[in-house]
């Protein structure tokens, strides 16, 4: 079914207020994106998406469905409206309804770069700069992709809420591998931007030929410098915990903390930034057609906000702030504040500690505690007196979120960008100096 | 469903100089609701449709898809398909050939027994408020402060099609119910849990779990566990390891590493590389009772599939038998890198997904211990029966496992909890440590990840209990 967001997404809303909905809205997203996938220093596959999503968010009398089809026909698409007409006398009033909002005037936020588009036809000229770059370190080989994306969606609302916005997006992470060395690194930005592609290669590279010759340690307690790769992706599980749903889902360790309450070191800001221009998870209106902005989710060790939909902030008495998702609001982009630390400065201040350069597998024993563990991988370099040691093999850091947030020392004067497979929310990211964090690793 | 668009695009490929076209119409309609505490937070639909198209140009692979079901966007996304992986094709060092396979020709359906249609919605949202009521008043002096509860029913349509001659229509509709519970104190804290519940089939299944009775006694267990729970022992101990970790160990540390594309590197970057290298066929990796299948053939399972993504007859696959390491999981791909056969281990999670090798319903086999015998002469040890935390790093070597319902064995009887024991340690460790394995085989539901973008593929694992001689267990 070929169609004009904009004008369809009028459309819909037209549509589902004549079968008897009370109010409406109808968010149509089309994408475009192409990805090549490395694997042993040659392309797996290239894959390409055309996609046209309809979104429906529909209440009637109180009662909340929401809608994602990708309909065969008008036809189709009409009778999934009406089920749901039928459906709707028998669900039960949400505790989580409040009106749709009424914005003035909805401002689009904009971030395209031509050169996304033109690329995707010569993504071959990205491969080629990915696997020349990493190559000139002594490696064995690369594993990793570069992916372009072009987005285009229109929002219309039955409270006269109707806009567009386009968006483009180049994300792309790389694997190299040297012996039982290796070393990963990720960039993400609005456009293409060739410099960071290959500074990216070049890092994960590096990384790779110098964690040869791994050692194993002991487990224990030690001072950790985490990279923006592992910082990164610890800082999207606590930023999903500081949506609003999460906390009343269970889900959260701000369930036990209330807006104020000191949550971390003085020294850590985060912030949610759907307004800026180099992140590629931008926006100027959320799902509800309420204009975003900046704003802080932790600053200066307190938590200062969580983050609402107009229903998760009906049931919280307080506004919405421009994060919905109908159901469940979430953060656009995230921006951690960088402190005033060279790398070198960080590494001195270590007696004996952990670098560690990226990890995954992130997983929960109770999110309302924190409790978590999380595999750390690629290059780790053990610290002694100030000095970086030697490479180590993986461990494991197993501590809880609550404690590691306050344990943070220092932060690097640098940020990087990063999203990738295990950093989902595009983020901004310094070095990160914690103090103390509990290592453990197999003991048979 | 869309089959003349399907064969549309797989002529029209082989027009262009494919040497290899694949095309699979692929729609999953789900319906979902959401309570909260008993109260519905809102309901969705979902219905993911459109074709998913795979060229080999050249010896190079390019995938496309699209959901504009007309002629003109079919032909737009080979053509995509086809010249981006042509000029792709200059890098490749080993151009990629599927091995030949013997193809289906088939259409098979899953019948439910109880439709999803039949059944009133006043039901399914009656029992959101029924379970709440049940659990929120059967403790006392903790109290359940949280429930959320899922439930989805789904049904996935196929057809695949390629130029080597496959044809397999399939439909198989699924119920999922995934909950949180969160049991606090006031001053002992909370404790957690998320479990799914999954199978392909209809409503009947929701009978069957009795989730009513489950949910009861499993709220009343973690509230004493709260109450009483213990550190484990800090010696070395036998551990009676549950048939829930049991399954997930079995996923992790032998589905995982089995699969041939991790072994060869495809995964590298995302999921990682396998500690199975391509030589190790025959390699032992565990004792006599480690025996683990991965068996897609399962009936009313949650991985349920006969023909797997390329057209292959799917087939129970010993991955580990008796310790040694037996057979990987294959696509055709890798069926020809290794010059064997595909054994049917390809899946795709949607339209939008290339088909990659995948795991389906794998687990440890069983042997002919009851419960009781496994406890049988323990002075002291743990029996751990279910987890929260869990990962393995990327070569699948070294796990954790954090138990949630734990008890202290003295004497071969279970006496009192024991709080987050961690079990940490190698593949090769837990599967040459066994020393007895329980008759009953129980599966578990949940999502694998894998492949970029990541796609969640319906699994089931599991396995009995097994009893892992001493080790030390570690505080979670």
């Amino acid at each position: 079914m070929e169609i004009h967001t904009s004008e369809f997404s009028i459309k819909l809303v037209e549509k589902a207020l004549r079968e008897g909905f009370d109010e409406v809205a109808a968010l149509v997203v089309k994408t475009d994106n192409v990805m090549a996938k490395i694997a042993n220093s040659e392309p797996a596959v290239i894959q390409h998406w055309i996609t046209t999503s309809i979104n429906l968010y529909l209440t009637k009398d109180k009662r909340i469905f929401v809608v994602s089809l990708e309909p065969r026909s008008l036809e189709e698409l009409d009778k999934s409206v009406k089920e749901l007409v039928q459906i709707s006398g028998k669900v039960v009033e949400s505790p989580f309804y409040a009106p749709l909002p009424k914005e003035e005037k909805i401002e689009p936020f904009n971030t395209v770069d031509k050169s996304v588009i033109e690329y995707m036809n010569k993504i071959d000229q990205l491969v080629e700069i990915l696997l020349e770059a990493s190559h000139r370190e002594r490696i064995d080989s690369v594993a990793g992709m570069v992916e372009l994306s072009h987005v285009e969606k229109a929002l219309a609302t039955s409270t006269s809420a109707s806009a567009t916005e386009e968006k483009t997006m180049l994300t792309s992470y790389l694997r190299a591998f040297a012996d039982d060395g290796s070393g990963q690194w990720s960039f993400t930005s609005t456009k293409v931007d060739t410099k960071g592609l290959e500074s990216m290669a070049l890092t994960a590279a590096r990384f790779a030929s110098e964690s040869k010759s791994r050692v194993d340690i002991e487990p224990g307690y030690y001072d950790v410098i985490l990279s923006p790769m592992v910082f990164g992706n610890l800082v999207n599980y606590i930023c999903r915990m500081a949506s609003a749903f999460s906390v009343l889902m269970g889900t959260s360790i701000f369930m036990k903390k209330a807006v104020g309450e000191e949550v971390a070191s003085k020294i850590l800001s985060i912030y949610d930034t759907p307004r800026d221009h180099e992140l590629p998870n931008s926006a100027g209106f959320d799902d509800e057609g309420v204009k975003t902005y900046n704003k802080p989710i932790i600053e200066n060790g307190l938590l200062k906000t969580l983050l609402h939909n107009t229903k998760t902030a009906f049931i919280m008495k307080t506004s919405t702030t421009g994060n919905a998702g109908w159901i469940m609001p979430h953060p656009w982009n995230i921006r951690i504040s960088p402190g005033d630390s060279t790398f070198e400065e960080m590494v001195s201040e270590i007696k004996r500690g952990l670098i560690i350069t990226n990890n995954w597998y992130t997983r929960l024993q109770n999110y309302v505690e924190g409790e978590f563990s999380t595999i750390a991988r690629d290059a780790i370099f053990l610290v002694e007196n100030g000095r970086i040691i030697k490479p180590v093999n993986r461990v494991r850091i197993a501590d809880k979120f609550p404690v590691l947030l306050k344990n943070i020392d220092l932060l690097s004067k640098d940020l990087f960008d990063i999203h990738w497979w295990e950093v989902g929310i595009p983020t901004k990211s310094p070095y990160v100096l914690v103090r103390n964090v509990r290592i453990t690793k197999h003991v048979v | 469903m869309s089959e003349e668009l399907a064969l549309f695009a797989i002529d029209y490929a082989t027009k262009l100089g494919a040497q290899y076209s694949e095309a699979r119409v692929h729609r999953i309609e789900e319906f979902e609701v959401i309570s909260r505490n008993g109260i519905i937070v809102g309901s969705a639909k979902d219905i993911s449709n459109g074709v998913g198209i795979r060229v080999l140009v050249d010896g190079a692979l390019g995938f496309s898809s699209t959901n504009i079901l007309t002629k003109e966007s079919i032909a737009k996304a080979v053509e995509t398909a086809y010249a981006r992986a042509k000029i792709l094709a200059r890098f490749m060092k080993k151009p990629i050939v599927f091995a030949s396979s013997k193809l289906g020709r088939a259409s098979y359906s899953v019948e439910e027994k109880k439709r999803f249609q039949d059944v009133s919605l006043e039901e399914k949202l009656g029992t959101h408020s029924e379970l709440w009521r049940l659990t929120s008043s059967s403790i006392r002096e903790a109290h359940v402060s949280i429930l959320t509860l899922t439930y989805t029913e789904s049904i996935e349509e196929k057809i695949v099609v390629n130029s080597d001659g496959a044809y397999v229509r399939s439909r198989i509709p699924r119920i999922l119910v995934t909950y949180n519970i969160v049991v606090s104190h006031p001053q002992k804290g909370t404790i957690q849990r998320f479990e799914e519940h999954g199978a392909s089939g209809g409503f009947e299944w929701f009978e069957r779990w009795r989730l009513e009775e489950k949910l009861v006694e499993d709220v009343k267990t973690y509230e004493k566990i709260l109450l009483t729970g213990a550190e484990p022992p800090k010696e070395e101990i036998p551990v009676v390891v549950g048939s829930e970790i049991v399954g997930i160990i079995a996923h992790e540390s032998c589905g995982h590493p089995s699969e041939a594309d991790r072994i060869l590197g495809r995964e590298a970057a995302q999921a990682g590389k396998s500690f199975i290298k391509p030589s190790m066929l025959g390699y032992r990796i565990g004792n006599e009772y480690a025996t683990v299948v991965d068996d897609p053939t399962i009936p009313g399972s949650f991985g349920f599939f006969l023909y797997d993504d390329e057209g292959v007859p799917a087939r129970p696959k010993y991955l580990y038998r008796e310790g040694v390491i037996n057979e990987f999981l294959h696509n055709r791909w890798t069926a020809y890198v290794f010059n064997v056969e595909s054994n049917g281990s390809s899946r795709a999670m949607n339209y939008a997904s290339e088909p990659i090798i995948r795991m389906s319903n794998t687990y440890l086999k069983a042997g002919d211990h009851s419960f009781e015998e496994l406890l049988e002469g323990i002075k002291l040890g743990v029996y751990i029966k279910s987890y929260m935390e869990w990962n393995i790093d990327d070569e699948r070597w070294s796990q954790r496992y954090v138990g949630l319902e734990a008890y202290l064995i003295e004497n071969g009887e279970l006496t009192k909890f024991v709080r987050n024991p961690v079990l940490e340690l190698t593949t090769k460790a837990f599967y040459s440590s066994i020393d007895a394995v329980g008759k009953e085989l129980r599966f578990y539901t949940g999502f694998c990840g894998k492949g970029e973008p990541s796609q969640g593929v319906p699994v089931w694992f599991g396995g009995p209990d097994v009893r892992v001689k001493k080790i030390k267990l570690g505080v979670g």
